[in-house]
């Protein structure tokens, strides 16, 4: 019986097996806390929950070559600026309604989720709310009755009836306007935003 | 001998649990693939059931039965081997058999909450007791509390078992790989109203159950199961799975990265991501051709063979949907464009279904055999075995085709959508209308229904391969030490 | 920095990023298998397999605008998928010295 290769050996690749594992593990977790730090809410790349008090627009950043998030002057949501323990609570609002009505096993949020209803990421800045002046109203509207206010685009696709109340709704759209704030390094591809009425 | 019918007589204590998890696990396949063809109707007739019972609560039972009957087919494979391994009984057979039925009640409330209340008001009540609305973990936290602490107890059985009777390299590596899958659970676990920490760590659950913890479980299985069927030798299958866990953890950990491309993560996971997921199918092709390489060596003759049938579909099914379908769509000058669409779903669907799918119902066709009393499952069998080779062409050609159907939605949604349209609601409903997106939803309803008739015929198959067999099975170590 | 693929280059992209983990089995197998049963012209088309996969990472990275560091990872590709089966081969043939008989 001829013997075993050393490098073949059961003992070396149960080595090689556990110092592979906690190697990657430990960069992994080195990774992690540089990545939190980044991207909690108020830093660079994710702006803090009252950023709903501002415009948001995009820019084309030749560097990174993609389009990249800027915060413009006052534009607050609903007329009325809010503090940030104020913000943080409407957004929280609309956070949750998300997770409690399922949204995502329709829609894709930062593109994951299910691939029945368009992507979320950026629905703020979506040009089918027409103009910006009116697409607060119009977001309340089309979420507390998604069945009168359909608009399906020859799919027949409608969005179901939630029983979203009038403050989740609010909340909704204040989570989505923080979300479209955040730099998502380009994606969606190529997305083009609402036309700017007065570009800051 | 009893030969005439299943005989708990023919099991050990933990395999007498392990087939209560199996029949679970199969039956909720068929509720998994039955709520999938609700969802995949939606998309051709949207008003079917608009408002009763929605896309987004059918596409959620589809997922999570799919979860949970992965992990029932999980447990019952460790409760099948932990006797034979450790060369002990199971040091709590009864607490074994109530931690089943808690965990089944619980799992049955669960869906009848998602099917009968589906949403909730948007306070942290709905997300304890109805729904927690993120992808694959949607259990109410109540529900996710249960689930670990029946995984505790099922931790606590085997790894008590083991310490009664010996470890082996393959216990050692399976009970330290389900620490990691329970704890990564825990990650799932909290609520953020930043829903980019939110994502960053329901990937953990996900990619790292996936692409890490659930391949070097299933390696462990196939350990087991090549030296049960086959006859493999245990040092040999060992060494393997050691190199298996080195490579999939060195490329699968980091292989993260591919999913922190646009969640608003830093750009270094641009780099990672790439570098990591190019390596990732290594490990696959190294399981393949290692395989390969022992059956051309041996001229095995095996006991099972609808087992090894459903094993070789797995080594494939883990090469093609993860290796393959996993890596057209990773880097992430291409995933700018696939992100989200249809070729997740394509990829999705092979990739759980060749991974994970295969295996589970491998070690069912193992454990029916014994259950018979050990009986004749090779060649020869009477009605020359038509219903399991049915369905196995069924299932895999069902889903292969359902696979491809995606692949082509998924390339016109991106090349509309993304490439042609910018990205907005106008240009996604654009490519949904598409005459090609469209055809790829009809054929995918049309293998969608060959993938059921394939379960159906599964299910027949399971409850009655082997009734009434006399011969006995061959005995693959024999077979193997002659060959 | 990444340069997205272009619009016409998606189909092509994707193919061959397919083809490279395909044909990277290919080529392994048939390795493996030329070595196994002493077959050597299994072994031409073994390299033939390689010299498809190397096509295709031209292609990749064409279609993809690899430049700078994502150039690396196509040369990765390229020695990786070159080295890797040739190992993988060593270890099936060291993992089995300890068998008795020789098939
Ligand atoms: C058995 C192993 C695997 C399974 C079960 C699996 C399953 C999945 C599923 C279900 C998704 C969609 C997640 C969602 O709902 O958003 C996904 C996404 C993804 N997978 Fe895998 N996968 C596996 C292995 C791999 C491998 C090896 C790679 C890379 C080489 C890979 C690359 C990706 C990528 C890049 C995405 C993101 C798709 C997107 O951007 O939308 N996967 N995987
Ligand atoms: C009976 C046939 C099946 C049909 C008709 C079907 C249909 C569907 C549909 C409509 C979706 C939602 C996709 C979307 O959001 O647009 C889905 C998602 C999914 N299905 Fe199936 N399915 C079937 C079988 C299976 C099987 C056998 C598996 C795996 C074992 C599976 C795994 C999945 C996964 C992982 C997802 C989530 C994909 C993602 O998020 O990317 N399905 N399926
Ligand atoms: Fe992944």
């Amino acid at each position: 019986m001829a013997d075993t290769p050393w490098w073949a050996s059961e003992d070396v690749w149960r080595k090689w097996a556990i110092w592979v594992t906690a190697i990657m593990a430990v960069v992994l977790i080195f990774l992690t806390f540089d990545s939190v730090a980044t991207i909690t809410a108020g830093s660079k790349r994710v702006p803090g929950y009252d950023v709903i008090n501002k415009r948001i627009y995009y820019t084309y950043n030749a560097e990174r070559n993609m389009q990249e998030p800027v915060i413009g002057g006052d534009a607050p949501l609903f007329g009325k600026a809010l503090s940030p323990q104020e913000a943080e609570d409407l957004v929280t609002l609309g956070k949750l309604t998300v997770q409690a009505k399922n949204c995502m096993n329709c829609h894709t949020l930062l593109g994951n989720g299910a691939y029945y209803a368009p992507d979320l990421t950026k629905a703020w800045l979506d040009p089918a709310w027409g103009a910006e002046s009116v697409r607060e109203q119009l977001m309340v509207s089309f979420l507390m009755d998604p069945t009168a206010n359909a608009r399906t685009y020859g799919t027949g696709r409608r969005m179901p009836q939630l029983g979203i109340t009038e403050d989740e709704a609010r909340g909704v759209v204040a989570f989505l306007k923080w979300m479209s704030s955040i730099d998502t390094n380009g994606f969606p591809k190529g997305f083009t935003p609402i036309r700017q009425e007065d570009a800051s | 001998m009893n030969v005439a019918a299943f005989n708990s007589a023919n099991l050990n204590s933990g395999q007498k649990v392990a087939v209560k998890y199996f029949a679970v696990a199969m039956i909720l396949f068929l509720a998994q693939c039955l709520f999938g063809l609700l969802a995949g109707l939606q998309f051709i007739m949207p008003d079917f059931l608009y408002n009763i019972l929605d896309f987004n609560v059918n596409r959620m039972v589809h997922i999570n039965a799919m979860v949970v009957w992965m992990l029932y087919g999980f447990i019952g494979s460790v409760y099948w081997l932990v006797e034979e391994e450790s060369g002990t009984e199971l040091v709590g057979a009864k607490l074994a058999n109530l931690n089943f039925w808690i965990l089944t009640i619980a799992v049955a409330i669960v869906v009848v909450v998602y099917l009968f209340v589906q949403t909730g008001p948007g306070t942290k009540e709905t997300l304890w007791l109805i729904n927690e609305g993120r992808e694959y973990i949607e259990a109410p936290r109540w529900a996710d509390i249960g689930i670990v602490v029946c995984v505790l107890i099922f931790f606590y059985n085997v790894a008590a078992t083991f310490m009664k009777g010996k470890w082996s390299g393959i216990s050692g590596v399976l009970v330290l790989d389900l620490v990691a899958l329970a704890g990564l659970y825990l990650a799932g676990m909290f609520y953020t109203t930043n829903i980019s920490v939110d994502q960053y760590w329901w990937w953990w659950v996900i990619h790292l159950w996936v692409e890490a913890t659930w391949e070097v479980l299933v390696g462990c299985i196939m350990a087991w199961g090549l030296m049960k069927t086959l006859g493999a030798r245990r040092k040999i299958v060992t060494t393997w799975l050691y190199i298996e866990v080195a490579l999939m953890f060195g490329s699968g950990i980091l292989g993260l990265g591919h999913h922190y491309f646009w969640i608003g993560t830093p750009e270094y996971w641009l780099s990672i991501g790439g570098f990591f997921s190019a390596l990732e199918p290594i490990p696959l092709v190294a399981m393949v051709v290692h395989a390969v390489y022992d059956s051309g060596r041996h001229n095995f003759r095996n006991s099972n063979h609808p087992a090894l049938a459903w094993l070789i579909a797995h080594a494939f099914g883990n090469f093609f949907g993860a290796g393959v379908w996993g890596f057209m769509h990773t880097l992430p000058q291409i995933n700018l464009y696939t992100h989200g669409t249809q070729w997740s779903a394509s990829h999705g669907h092979l990739a759980f279904f060749g991974a994970y799918a295969t295996i589970i119902i491998a070690m069912i066709y193992i454990a029916v055999q014994k259950w018979r009393g050990d009986v004749w499952m090779s060649a020869d069998l009477p009605d020359n075995g038509w219903k399991w080779k049915w369905s196995l062409g069924l299932l895999n050609l069902g889903v292969v085709g359902m696979t491809v159907a995606l692949l082509i939605s998924g390339y016109e949604q991106s090349f509309v959508e993304r490439a042609l349209g910018g990205s907005t609601w106008a240009a996604y409903f654009s490519a949904q209308a598409t005459p090609w997106f469209m055809q790829g939803m009809h054929w995918r309803m049309l293998f969608g229904v060959m993938t059921m008739i394939g379960v159906v015929l599964l299910l027949w198959d399971l409850v009655t391969i082997g009734k009434g067999e006399t011969r006995p099975a061959i005995d693959p170590t024999i077979a193997a030490a002659t060959a | 920095m990444i340069d997205p693929v272009a619009t016409q280059h998606i189909m092509a992209a994707a193919i061959a990023g397919a083809l490279i983990i395909l044909f990277g089995a290919v080529y392994a197998l048939l390795f493996a298998l030329s070595r196994l049963q002493q077959r050597p012209g299994l072994m031409l088309w073994a390299y033939t397999a390689y010299a498809i996969l190397i096509g295709a990472v031209w292609v990749l990275s064409t279609t993809l605008n690899l430049t700078g560091f994502w150039q690396v990872i196509a040369a990765v590709m390229v020695i990786g998928y070159f080295v890797a089966p040739r190992l993988i081969w060593h270890l099936c043939a060291g993992t089995h010295v300890s068998e008795a008989h020789t098939g």
